[in-house]
């Protein structure tokens, strides 16, 4: 069944739809979540959080409207309270050195043993993904709408609220940003 | 030809600063048209499109994140508790309000009945009857207060239990 069918399923109080819509957002919501709030158990929290806003709000929704940038946009003002609650700090300044060392994706690297020859491909994903993580609130979740989520700029100035024009200066400054960062880092060996 | 050649430095400033967002798709398509155009005849460019294009790729290549495998029950569970809670609170609030118009209406009404059935004999039997309709008011708020305080600790109750289940 089709996405607007469970919407449209779940706005008439079928709670079956609810699962079917839950287990297909998982993991890009959850990747979301992570990296605005870079920890997994309060990413985990949110993530349900975000669904019972859902089946609560549901009704309110119209379905002529994207339930992508709706559902990201719910996701994402429940975790700008949640850190404005519980690290005002997070939202505008990049983490510590300290915190940045072991990201959720190292954790979780360290837990699959991967082949030898995908060791490096891990690597580089690590030193991205540990790129990405330091970058301040603003910019983390453009870039992760924008590559990880592959949503359209459009798209992402609906989620965000902000004019296109905003969307694109963002994400060429965290571009800039990132890139400088790995290049101080892993100056002369090659972070790629 | 100073003047073309400043055009194309100016041009290639231009461009330099649309590298980033061409890598990330995020150019409209004319100006895609022409950072493209301007690369195939750049040197410099071509190196910097292409350092921005191995950022991106590592980007739209990271690892997806896996959540508990458990997280999709426990958030349903959870979603659905509320969403019967929420339907249970709406409909007792719906049984209340009509409960609440029903009697004040019966209240209201019963007052011309008992006058009208006793034929006005009542006020014959007590000279105040007619100032009587204090009383009445005091005593019908008397039993919804008592009515009211019940409801609450009735829900209370339930809630108790609910949340102990």
């Amino acid at each position: 069944m089709g996405l607007e069918a469970d919407v449209a399923q779940l706005r008439r109080g079928d709670l079956d739809a609810l699962s079917t819509l839950v287990s297909r957002y998982q993991n890009r919501l959850f990747r979301f979540l992570l990296r605005l709030v870079r920890d997994r158990s309060e990413a985990e929290d949110l993530f349900q959080q975000t669904w019972i806003h859902v089946a609560e709000k549901i009704r309110r929704f119209d379905p002529n409207r994207n339930f992508d940038a709706w559902l990201f946009t719910v996701a994402r003002n429940l975790a700008i309270d949640h850190l404005r609650r519980i690290r005002p700090s997070s939202l505008d300044q990049p983490i510590s050195e300290d915190e940045s060392q072991e990201t959720g994706l190292d954790r979780l690297a360290a837990h699959e043993p991967a082949p030898l020859d995908r060791i490096l491909e891990n690597e580089r994903a690590s030193r991205v993904g540990m790129a990405l993580d330091e970058l301040p609130f603003a910019y983390r979740e453009v870039m992760t709408l924008r590559f990880e989520e592959e949503m359209k700029i459009e798209e992402i100035a609906q989620v965000l609220a902000i004019p296109l024009s905003t969307v694109k200066s963002r994400l060429r400054r965290s571009l800039e940003q990132m890139r400088n960062s790995l290049e101080t880092r892993y100056a002369g060996e090659n972070w790629r | 030809m100073s003047e073309s050649r400043n055009l194309s430095v100016t041009e290639h400033n231009k461009i330099r600063e649309m590298l980033a967002l061409a890598a990330a798709d995020a150019l409209e398509p004319n100006e895609s048209e022409l950072v493209i155009r301007h690369v195939r005849t750049c040197p410099q460019c071509s190196v910097e499109m292409e350092q921005w294009q191995l950022l991106s790729r590592g980007l739209r290549q990271l690892p997806t994140p896996q959540p508990s495998p458990d997280l999709v029950q426990r958030t349903c569970a959870r979603a659905e508790a509320r969403v019967i809670d929420e339907r249970e609170n709406a409909w007792n609030r719906r049984v209340m309000i009509s409960l609440v118009l029903f009697a004040w209406a019966l209240t209201l009404t019963s007052w011309p009945i008992v006058r009208l059935v006793s034929g006005g004999l009542l006020s014959l039997l007590d000279p105040r009857l007619n100032q009587s309709w204090l009383g009445f008011a005091g005593f019908t708020s008397l039993v919804w207060l008592t009515g009211g305080i019940a409801a609450v600790l009735l829900a209370r109750q339930q809630r108790q239990e609910r949340s102990l289940a």
